[in-house]
Parts: structure tokens; sequence; C-alpha cells
């Protein structure tokens, strides 16, 4: 009976001995880890490590209660312990590759921000430094301005990878824009050989005649009298604000290309005094109907018309709807020497003088 | 005597039936779809904490299931993971309300600021039309035509990324167009006010 006794006490001893402590604190950890991986972004840049992490955690809490749930000298808590510090350390590497993810995004973006900006300086000095303003590129320049300006707020917002594409964006149009130059200058270096012809024809014709003639250089922003054959004069213009381009239409503010002559001379005007030119030539009225013909200009535009040599000038800048303005005082000095049909030749650029 | 035994063990087993309470499964089962509607209402992203905190308690509730799953039949008892099933259930209903309500405030936040963007473009787009004229103008005008053409493109981007549900993005190319093209109206009104000083 004492011996029932004993063995009966000992059992039941040995059912209320203190038990193992449940891993609380390792719980707590993992929880804590799992929370600033959270705060670090990871459901954007390591959503799969955090998953795993957290069903690591979700586990060991798990078997955690499932221990707490045994008799005290049954629980066992390894387990439980291994799978929490493991949902921990899952955690932290969540953490790490967020923001390992979000340094390399940020840099690429940042690089990219950086390549667009050199480029966007690279390109607004090609375009200041050209013989005449471009409208189309600098569309192109505008557009990839707005690019720039757009990723650095989507960087301050730490949308990385947009501000890269809006960077990325913007370049493609700065791209657009130099191919728009290289076709530009391809244009001309096939066109150069019309304008030799043109300048030799009316250089010829002056000096047969013993005439005077005007030849206007666009690209060098020159205005030459010539005499005989020889140049009499030189002067500084200024043109259409659009002068880049062969003027194809109505308020395109181009100058156009060609070779006219004088068909009125006006002693006053409202820029000073002009000499208005016989724009529209036969060629040009056959380049507008060929371009309305193919959708290359709207089909209500018009043809245009009143260009003139005229005042006004010495702005610095390329400001006309289309005319060559001179200064008033250069005005007065051609006025001197052309008259009614004296031929006025304009070519985009002419390598005749220097 | 045999009829004494079989009454106590009788009374036992009505113990032991008594005893052993059923899981909460109703409860469970309503945590979990609380849990995943608050999940489908991008909770995590809108309203973290708030859904995170009734992650814990959906986790607690399940380790107290499982604690009371692991007892002896008689001594078991579910009515604390229940308490906390309930509680989860109710967390994850306010994170999804919470989650829509910051999401709907996102949303009117951009909404707003589509609107303004859109009256700052029309603003400068009134503004050029007005600009001073002459034959001088041409070429600024047509640079300035350009800038705005710049502005409405990121406009349009952002009213693309708005629809798309991408709020923070368009946020961020709204705010560039209205920029630029509050830049324009700026550039219009001192062209206009050197015109006037002239």
């Amino acid at each position: 009976m004492v011996v029932l006794s004993i063995i009966l006490f000992s059992g039941l001893a040995f059912l209320f001995l203190p038990g193992q402590h449940p891993p609380e604190q390792s719980l707590e950890n993992a929880k804590q880890a799992l929370d600033q991986a959270v705060k670090a972004s990871v459901l954007r840049y390591a959503e799969p490590t955090y998953r795993s992490a957290q069903g690591l955690m979700q586990k060991g809490w798990m078997e955690m209660a499932f221990q707490n749930g045994r008799l005290a000298p049954f629980r066992n808590y390894r387990i439980a312990d291994s799978l929490l510090n493991l949902a921990t350390a899952m955690a932290h590497q969540a953490t790490l590759q967020a923001q390992d993810r979000i340094q390399k995004l940020d840099s690429t973006a940042q690089n990219e921000r950086a390549e667009l900006e050199n480029e966007l300086l690279l390109c607004r000095e090609a375009l200041d430094g050209g013989s005449w303003a471009n409208f189309k590129a600098e569309r192109y320049w505008s557009l990839a301005d707005m690019s720039l300006k757009t990723s650095e707020l989507l960087l301050d917002k730490g949308e990385y990878e947009e501000a890269r594409q809006t960077a990325e964006k913007g370049r493609k149009s700065l791209h657009q824009l130099v191919e728009l130059l290289a076709e530009y200058a391809n244009d001309e270096a096939k066109k150069i050989q019309i304008w030799r012809r043109w300048v030799q024809e009316t250089l010829d014709e002056s000096r047969a005649n013993g005439t005077y003639a005007v030849i206007v250089d666009k690209a060098a922003h020159k205005t030459y009298l010539i005499r005989s054959g020889e140049i009499a004069h030189v002067y500084k213009c200024e043109l259409g604000y659009n002068s880049a381009h062969q003027k194809l239409f109505s308020g395109d503010g181009a100058t156009p290309e060609g070779k006219y002559t004088i068909s009125t001379v006006k002693r006053a005007s409202k820029f000073y005094r002009a000499l208005l030119i016989s724009y529209p030539n036969q060629m040009d009225k056959n380049r507008f109907s060929e371009n309305k013909r193919k959708g290359i200009i709207a089909p209500h535009a018009r043809i245009g018309g009143l260009i003139e040599i005229h005042g006004g000038g010495g702005q610095n800048r390329d400001w006309t709807d289309g005319c060559v303005a001179l200064t008033d005082r250069e005005m007065d000095n051609i006025m001197q020497y052309v008259t009614v049909d004296t031929p006025v030749t304009i070519v985009r650029r002419s390598d005749r003088w220097p | 005597m045999y009829k004494r035994i079989a009454v106590v063990f009788a009374l036992f087993a009505l113990l032991v039936f008594i005893g052993c309470a059923k899981p909460p499964d109703q409860e469970i089962q309503k945590a979990n779809s609380s849990i995943e509607a608050a999940r489908a209402a991008e909770a995590e992203e809108y309203v973290p904490e708030s859904f995170q905190v009734a992650m814990d308690t959906l986790n607690a509730a399940n380790a107290s299931k499982q604690e009371a799953d692991g007892k002896f039949a008689l001594f078991r008892s579910y009515s604390k993971a229940k308490a906390l099933y309930v509680s989860a259930d109710a967390l994850a209903s306010k994170a999804s309300q919470d989650a829509a309500a910051e999401k709907e405030r996102v949303k009117q936040e951009v909404t707003g600021l589509l609107t303004q963007a859109k009256a700052v473009l029309d603003s400068a787009n009134a503004a050029l039309a007005k600009a001073p004229k002459g034959k001088g103008s041409k070429a600024d005008i047509e640079l300035i035509k350009n800038d705005l053409a710049a502005a409405q493109a990121s406009f349009d981007d952002a009213n693309n990324d708005f629809n798309a549900g991408k709020y923070k993005i368009a946020k961020a190319k709204v705010e560039a167009a209205m920029q630029k093209a509050q830049a324009v109206i700026d550039e219009i009104a001192a062209a206009k006010a050197k015109k006037m000083g002239k």
C-alpha cells in the first residue's frame, strides 16, 4: 500500500514538474523582424522571402502553442524556437533584399536621369549653336525636358522603376532629335549641289549683264549684294523664325529657298522700307501642289506670299514670318543699287564664301 | 455493486462528453475570410499597421486553438481562441474598410490634382491664345506651344496611370504637368508685362 502511494505520489509530482519555458522572446523577435521588413517595403521588393518568413513564424507559433497544450514534462520547444529563429533570420534577409533592390533601382534610375540631363544639355547646345531655329527638334527637346522633371518627382516619391522608365522615354525623345538633325544634315548634303548651281547662275548672269543681284545665304545669315559677278556689299540678316527649312506653306515661319526677282520696291513699309520678291515661283507652286497631294501639308493650307527684304533688323535672332530683315541703315544702302527685276537668290547654305 | 459502477462510468462518460468542447469552426472561417478580403482590398499597402494587428490577432487565435487542441479533452476549452477569432474578424473587416477609405482618399487627392492641372492647362492655352502677337513673337510662341504640348503629354500619361490605379505615379506626373503649364502662364504674363512697359 505504501509502495502504491509512493508511486502514485511520484506520478503526480512528475506531472506537475515545471516544464521548459516557451520561446516567447523568439516569437517577439520574429514579429519585430517582420514589422521592420514591412516598413522596408518588402511587400513590393522582396515579397517571396517575406512570405516565407511569415509562414515560418506562423509554423513556429503553432508549434509553440501545440507544446503549450501538452503536459509540462512532455513539452519541447526546440522545434518552435528553431522555426521562430529561422523566421527572424528570413525576415532580416527580406529586409536586406528589399534595401538592396531599392538601392539598385534608385541607382539605375539616378544614372538614367543623369544621362538624360547630360544629353539634354548637349542637345540644347547643339540647338542653340545651330544656324537657325528648328521647331520640330525643339519639340523633342521640350518632351525630354518634361521627362527629366517628371522622373525627378518620381524619384522623390520612391517610384524608382517608373522614374527610370520616364528618363528613358526622355532619352528616346532626344535620340529622335539627334536623328532629325542628322536627317536634316543629310538633306542639306543632297541639296548643296542645287544651291551651288543657283549661286553660280546668279553670279554668271550678273557678270554677263553687268547688273546687280542679291544672294541670301540662310545658314551664314548673310545677304550679298553682287555687282557684275563680284561681291559689292555683305549685310548681316535675320530670317523667318523657322528658318531651318524650305518654305512649304503660308504661316510656317520659313524663309523660302529659290531663285526670285524683286517685284516691287517699297519706299515706305511697316518695317521701314521693303523689297517684295517674286515668291512663290513655279518650283514653289509645284512643290506646294505635290505636298498637298501627298498629304504632307493640310488641304486648307495656302502657299502664302509677301516675302520681302525689309528693315527692322538688328535683333540678333530669327523673328520674321519668312522675310529677310536688314537693319534700316542697310536697307537704305541696298536700295541704292537694286530695282524691280533685280535677281534675288536664296539658298539654305552656300560654300562659295567663307 | 455492478449497478453502482455502471452509474459512475455513465457519469464519467457524460462529463467527458460535456467537457469535450468543439473548435469554433464558424469563427475560424469568418476570420480567415475577412483576412483574405482585407488582403484583396490592399490593406497591406494602404493600412499596413491595421492589417498587421488583425494578422497578429489571427495568429494568436490559431495558437490558442492549437494549444487547446493539444490538451486533454476534459480540460479543453476554445473560449479564448473563439474570442480571438471574433476579434481578428472584426479587425480584418475594419482594415478592409480603412484600406478602401485610404485608397479612396488617395484617389480623390489625385482626382483633385487632375482637375486642377486641367484648369491650369486650360488657363495656359487661353493665355497663349491671348499672348502678345507680333512678327517678333512668333518664334517665342512656337517654343511655348512645344512646352505646352509636353505638359499636355505628361497630363495624358497621368490620366492613363490614374485609370490603371497607379495613383502615386499619376500624382508625380500630374504635378510635373502642372508645374510646366504654370511656367508657361508666368512666361506669357512676363511677356505681356514687358510689352506694356514698352
